[in-house]
């Protein structure tokens, strides 16, 4: 098979692309490579637009998301690997088996560019493996290898195993026991402690028996203007050296965010019973700087350094290396399940790395575990003889690897926080903190009306990546309801877009790398001279339609009823600090959701119309859902722009 | 007493710093806050996630002294 492909590459000259594609059937071990088509790459532009359609044209609406016919897709965008401000991204994809529609998760590091190094845009994996492979790529050299001996090995076991086999210039993308028993929200680890987190991406390469992909690349890529890239690049480098916003990020990272948070009343506490945890300055950023950091960690290209790379000694625990805890780690992991040591949260950091879970959906699930213990719904025997309480650390280890080998109750967890709420009955439901099943991410929008909107109408679930809003819930009123809706449809259009050229969105919305310079490096690289803002955003709303579109026609219309979150978010008032009383109703929730709809070109019921999807350039998609009676009349005319920018600063 | 405070993103928007050093100086009483001096010159507090004086952290009832440089940091666009 290595041999076949060790011939010329067959790239195009296309320029900022690795040039080629892969497909791996994982049943036969065939190995495809393949140019890749010009007009595909301006179309979807790669990560999360290639995912995207692929997804939506390859796996069949009935398909298992866990079966041999969901594929997993593997795509760094435009900007990974290029000399352009931090395009250090990779974005891995599937059918999810949390929410049964599209799924994707971007990872950091330096996997992405290292695919493009070698040539690659994309690696498409169909099928189930008879046994456990990993993906070995060295440059045009494809092999699908036996990865018995990885087998079983923790996510960071394996790499580091790889690293020592392969050598230390190849890098991995591996998953844990959780992917290879299909806990759905199993993720894809790297670089020692970066992960693919959400969707459970993990338990699809689990659940195709593929271990890992190890990828080394020793070419560059092809740039249209590289001295034009050059000037740009370093312009915005030294600019952004010295903004007064990178200095904190550099000593602090994310992890210097709980205490705002917690400030704010949108910190998650105790399963989102309340949003304000007492002791939250033992798991700051001030505690992880000053007692557990060892060094500052960077991905491909960066001069940011915002992850923190940590040692943490527990009495009775072994002494562990983890990057983070980051903010979304420190909140639900933090005081979500109690914590109030930095090195409690991030010792279950490392835990959570190390088996292979996703520490968000990880924390939320488990911490749900704990109030469920609380109440009396979940008992002693069920948990093996141990408990489930706010703050040990003991019985979250014990939960977890009840919920990694699939024991007793941990079946329930591991099959995703719905599933277990509806075994555990006593109405739990209503207290599961999720959409559509994904976990929801460290800010409760109680405090935050047009945050819980955002988790109410992303594509993948309750995720802050495609729209996060606080700032402007703060500046606008935190019990105002009205006219926030066409911000959240902007939002959800720029952010993911950072996810489709796989660069990170930190340096936009923190130190104010303007996403115009994006489209300008991107015509640098690519040679697109007519690139422009207006063709990416539309991208992004063509994105979010078929997304829409992928999930309406595999979990059924109308969208309006998977738009709501649990009744804990509708029904109860914050109890304490400084978010005391902060309460939403039904009403305000239908409020937001008629504003969104109407300002997506969407139906009252939340379907797309023909008409959006056609002016989008996707008769076809509407086709497909009149032929399922899922296409929606327009509420309201379609807007010319769907999306409203706030306050250009500010996001 | 003078002193300086910097700030980059939204919260420039509202300080109006210099462009290029992306700081300005202020004029501030004997024994304000933090929080009262930036009441005073109409920067919301509540943009303010945090705010560092030779980068470590101070909060909002920090008494700033005479020349010092106060970097105030908006909060994270969601990570």
């Amino acid at each position: 098979m290595g041999d076949a492909l060790a011939t010329q590459r067959e790239g195009t000259m296309l320029k900022g692309f690795g040039g080629s594609s892969l497909r791996v059937n994982l049943r036969t071990g065939q190995v495809q490579r393949r140019p890749l088509d010009p007009a595909f790459a301006r179309a979807w532009l790669g990560g999360r637009g290639y995912v995207c359609k692929v997804l939506y044209d390859e796996v069949p609406r009935d398909a298992d998301p866990l079966g041999p016919l969901n594929r997993l897709v593997v795509s760094p965008g435009v900007m990974s690997g290029n000399f352009g401000p931090t395009g250090s991204k990779c974005c891995f994809g599937a059918v999810s088996p949390l929410t049964g529609a599209h799924g994707d998760s971007t990872v950091g590091g330096h996997f992405g560019p290292e695919l493009k190094f070698a040539g690659y845009d994309l690696i498409v994996f169909e099928e189930i493996a008879q046994g456990p492979v990993y993906l070995f790529v060295d440059d045009d050299r494809v092999e699908l290898r036996d990865a018995s001996k990885y087998w079983g090995k923790g996510t960071i076991e394996a790499e580091e195993m790889l690293k020592h086999d392969l050598g230390e210039d190849f890098e991995i993308a591996a998953i844990g026991p959780a992917g290879e028993s299909m806990v759905t929200f199993a993720c894809i680890g790297h670089d020692f402690g970066r992960q693919a987190g959400r969707c459970g991406v993990g338990a699809v390469m689990g659940s195709k028996r593929l271990k890992a992909i190890a990828v080394r690349g020793t070419r560059s890529v092809p740039i249209h203007d590289l001295p034009g890239l050059k000037e740009l690049t370093m312009g915005v480098i030294k600019r952004t050296s010295t903004h007064p916003n990178m200095a904190p990020w550099q000593k602090f990272g994310t992890a210097m965010f709980v205490g705002w948070s917690n400030e704010h009343g949108v910190y998650p506490t105790h399963n989102f019973q309340t949003t304000y945890f007492e002791p939250y300055a033992g798991i700051d950023g001030q505690p992880l700087v000053d007692k557990l950091l060892v060094s500052n960690k960077a991905c491909s290209g960066c001069w940011m350094n915002c992850g923190k790379y940590a040692r943490v000694t527990l009495p009775e625990k072994p002494t562990i290396h983890v990057e983070g805890p980051e903010y979304e780690t420190g909140s639900l992991c933090g005081g979500n399940c109690g914590f109030d040591k930095i090195e409690e949260v991030a010792y279950v950091n490392w835990v959570c790395d190390q088996t292979g879970i996703d520490t968000m959906s990880g924390g939320g699930f488990v911490a749900f575990g704990m109030e469920c213990y609380e109440k009396g719904f979940i008992t002693r025997e069920q948990l093996e003889g141990h408990e489930l309480r706010w703050g040990s650390v003991d019985d979250f280890e014990h939960f977890v690897d009840m919920i990694v080998h699939r024991r007793g109750i941990g079946d329930w967890f591991a099959r995703g926080i719905v599933y277990a709420a509806g075994q555990i009955g006593h109405d739990s439901i209503r207290f599961t903190a999720q959409v559509k099943g994904q976990g929801m991410s460290g800010y409760d929008g109680r405090g935050a009306p047009a945050m819980l909107l955002s988790y109410m109408t992303a594509d993948i679930g309750a995720h802050h990546n495609r729209s996060w809003t606080i700032t402007m819930d703060e500046d606008l009123g935190k019990a105002v309801i009205k006219g926030k809706a066409k911000v959240v449809v902007y939002l959800q259009h720029i952010r993911p877009f950072f996810d489709v050229v796989s660069c990170c969105r930190l340096f936009w919305g923190e130190v104010d790398v303007t996403v115009e310079e994006h489209i300008e490096a991107i015509r640098l690289m690519t040679g697109w001279s007519d690139f422009t803002l207006e063709e990416a955003m539309r991208l992004s709303d063509r994105l979010w339609n078929l997304n829409r579109a992928h999930f309406l026609e595999r979990n059924g219309g109308p969208g309006r009823k998977h738009d709501y979150p649990p009744a804990r978010f509708y029904e109860e008032a914050v109890p304490s600090g400084p978010g005391k009383g902060a309460r939403l109703t039904m009403e305000d929730l239908d409020v937001m959701l008629d504003e969104y709809y109407a300002a997506r070109g969407w139906s009252r019921d939340g379907n797309p119309s023909r008409e959006i999807l056609e002016d989008l350039g996707l008769p076809e998609t509407a086709t497909r859902l009149e032929t399922l009676d899922l296409l929606g009349p327009l509420m309201a005319p379609l807007p010319e722009v769907r999306g409203e920018r706030y306050k250009p600063k500010a996001f | 007493m003078k002193i300086v405070l910097k700030a980059g993103g939204m919260l420039a928007d509202y300080l109006k710093p210099d462009p290029v050093t992306h700081a300005r100086e202020v004029e501030a009483g004997e024994g304000q806050t933090l929080r009262q001096i930036l009441e005073s010159i109409g920067v919301p507090p509540g943009h303010v996630a945090m705010a560092f004086v030779d980068s470590n952290i101070v909060h909002l009832l920090y008494v700033p002294k005479e020349g010092e440089v106060v970097t105030l940091r908006p909060p994270v666009q969601g990570g």
